[in-house]
């Protein structure tokens, strides 16, 4: 069974490196050094007129509290599990202790690393002992350590119905045992005890029940989706399924596609765009930005700027996204020229870069400029879909 | 003049062709069945039909043209059911009719009486507005068929079509098949179900490491093989032990 573990966990870290380096050495690792620097030298600035009837205490505990209870369980089982490990039903905990310490060891360190820095704070606002602040680092890391086994017994016991309830009472129980004992109060200390005699109550009703593991899979599933998500951003995960949603309040727009034989494709990629998740929050996501950048900067020239790259990076993403796939499609048989997809992605594109061009105009109405940016992002977009190439 | 005319094409994913100096023919009509082992080449005969892969020698024609002289007409004269569904996850059941109406040129009234019928016929009518993820195998096959039998083409190419249906499905199927037969249409079907292809095919073609080594109807094939009462099962047989005697 150790074994077993072993085994994947090394495929889990190989997998899960190779695309870290993608996230880790693209764009946004600098952003990350810069923004990191930035808030640091805001709050130092901060510390030193934090103003002393600042609920330090509270915020620390509530950050923390939050932090420990999200605490899904990491533990690699696989779809086939359910058939193959059925007959090790017995042998299954020697896989779970194994599991829930790497999710306990691959957790900690973000609570404990928000705790360490709020430490300055605490001094400034607070006269917290040295030893008393050690007692809260050392209780922070308990709480971890019990919620990744509460959470764990919960959901083996539940099959993880109601799961978001019993997440809330840990995080307002952990909130408390953090502020009291922040607030050297000793009773904190009495509410851990309780709190890990609950866990010990999960753990003994658990006993003798069959492995849920369905619920555990899916579980598995989604953190391993969010994971792929995210390194999407970044680069191209190959078996990345987006999914799709239908947002009907969306569906009037079909309505301006006549039924006609030269717009089978339009019709078809108008809903791809605003069905498909991936596609639609970029452009979500990139409006956004876009426009709050215009709200919120006065420097015309930066949100030029901003304007511009962004009206690039949304152009020539979705014309990637939505012309470069390789796979067999039906449209692809039809008897329509295959011209019609190109065009109609280029019109899709050009409608979606009048609207972010009118979204941002919109933020920007009370500079004598605005018409500038709308123009700069219909432009830019009109150039990079001329220039890039489809496939 | 012949629905479907290969002559003499070998083609293939590579240098290395798959299919070697194919060459049959599909009358107005007449359903036929393409059968053969793993492996004998029929998905790939099927690709080359369907215009995913071209020919590197010889010449597919459908309905008197080929797809280079002209593409409109080559691809509006036949309708294709893969193996494997292919459907796509953002169109509701009801979207993935109307698109092909629209491609094909269908108006709408004509869309929605022949939507209707097959609806029924397929008993899919209360799923108009769910997304492929809520079907089954077996309903994801359905919206292929219904989709296919929408068009009214001269020729059905239908890749292996008994797996994953209900056996009312099945039903369902066969019967569409009959009533496009009767109306004139050809139906090319590749099948590893050989006691339904010896019932309703009319001609069968026997593919055998890229060629064709036997066609015609039961009988024919029966000639071929010398075996003079045999089923097609026993024939298929007999050409795997064939192969395992090369």
């Amino acid at each position: 069974m150790q074994e077993v573990w072993s085994k994947r966990f090394l495929h889990y870290i190989e997998e899960v490196q190779k695309y870290m380096r993608f996230i880790f050495t693209g764009h946004i690792g600098l952003v990350l050094v810069f923004v990191i620097g930035a808030g640091g030298y805001q709050y130092s600035e901060w510390l030193k007129v934090a103003p002393q009837d600042f609920p330090a205490e509270w915020l620390v505990a509530i950050i923390v509290g939050i932090l420990v209870a999200f605490s899904t369980p990491v533990t690699l089982l696989k779809e086939p599990d359910q058939v193959y490990l059925l007959p090790l039903e017995t042998q299954m905990p020697h896989y779970f202790k194994r599991a829930l310490n790497w999710t306990f060891f691959s957790q900690f360190l973000v609570p404990v690393v928000v705790y360490i820095v709020s430490i300055p704070l605490l001094n400034a606002v607070t006269a917290l002992t040295t030893t008393e602040k050690l007692l809260g680092l050392f209780v922070v890391i308990v709480l971890k350590y019990l919620n990744v086994h509460m959470e764990f017994h919960y959901r083996y016991g539940n099959r993880g119905a109601l799961i978001w309830l019993d997440r809330f009472s840990r995080m307002a129980m952990s909130i408390l045992v953090l502020e009291m004992l922040l607030n050297t109060s000793y009773f904190g200390l009495v509410l851990l005890v309780i709190m890990a005699y609950y866990n010990f109550v999960l753990a003994k009703r658990i006993k003798g029940q069959p492995l849920p593991y369905e619920h555990f899979i899916k579980v598995e599933q989604n953190r391993m989706m969010r994971f792929y998500r995210f390194a999407n951003y970044f680069t191209d995960v190959p078996h990345l399924r987006g999914s799709v949603k239908r947002r009907a309040w969306l569906d009037i727009i079909y309505k301006w596609i006549p039924f006609t034989r030269n717009n089978t494709q339009l019709y078809l990629v108008w809903r791809t765009f605003i069905r498909t998740d991936d596609h639609f929050y970029l452009w979500v996501r990139l409006t956004a930005i876009s426009a709050v950048i215009a709200l919120f900067v006065d420097i015309l020239v930066v949100t030029w700027i901003v304007a511009g790259a962004l009206a690039f990076a949304t152009a020539i993403q979705l014309k990637y996204a939505l012309l470069s796939s390789s796979e067999f499609r039906m449209d692809m048989l039809y008897p329509v020229p295959s011209a019609q997809r190109p065009a109609a992605v280029q019109k899709l594109i050009r409608t979606l870069m009048i609207v972010q061009a009118i979204i941002v105009a919109l933020c920007q109405l009370n500079q004598p400029l605005f018409f500038v940016t709308p123009i700069l992002i219909i432009i830019v977009g009109e150039v990079t879909l001329r220039m890039a190439k489809g496939k | 003049m012949s629905i479907l005319q290969l002559t003499n094409v070998s083609g293939g994913y590579t240098r290395k062709p798959v299919i070697k100096e194919l060459s049959f023919s599909i009358e107005k009509g007449e359903l036929v069945g393409l059968i053969g082992l793993n492996g004998a080449g029929k998905s790939t005969t099927i690709k080359h039909i369907i215009g995913t892969l071209l020919p590197r020698e010889g010449e597919i024609r459908l309905n008197g043209v080929t797809l280079n002289e002209n593409m409109d007409v080559y691809r509006g004269s036949f309708s294709y059911i893969p193996e494997t569904p292919v459907l796509y996850e953002e169109l509701t059941l009801k979207e993935h009719l109307a698109l092909t109406a629209m491609a094909y040129g269908l108006d709408e009234k004509t869309l929605a009486e022949r939507s209707e019928k097959l609806l029924k016929e397929f008993r899919m009518e209360k799923r108009l507005n769910w997304f492929p993820s809520h079907f089954s195998k077996g309903m994801r096959q359905k919206v292929m068929i219904m989709c296919a039998f929408l068009v009214n083409p001269s020729l059905y190419i239908i890749d292996e079509p008994f797996v994953g249906l209900d056996p009312l499905g099945i039903q369902s199927l066969l019967d569409q098949m009959a009533a496009k037969k009767r109306e004139g249409a050809s139906i090319l079907m590749s099948t590893h179900i050989l006691s339904t292809a010896e019932r309703y095919c009319d001609r069968i073609i026997l593919l055998h490491e890229g060629r064709v080594r036997a066609q015609g109807t039961m009988n024919d094939l029966r000639k071929a093989f010398n075996m003079p009462h045999a089923s097609l099962d026993d024939l298929y047989i007999a050409m795997t032990k064939e192969q395992a005697g090369e």
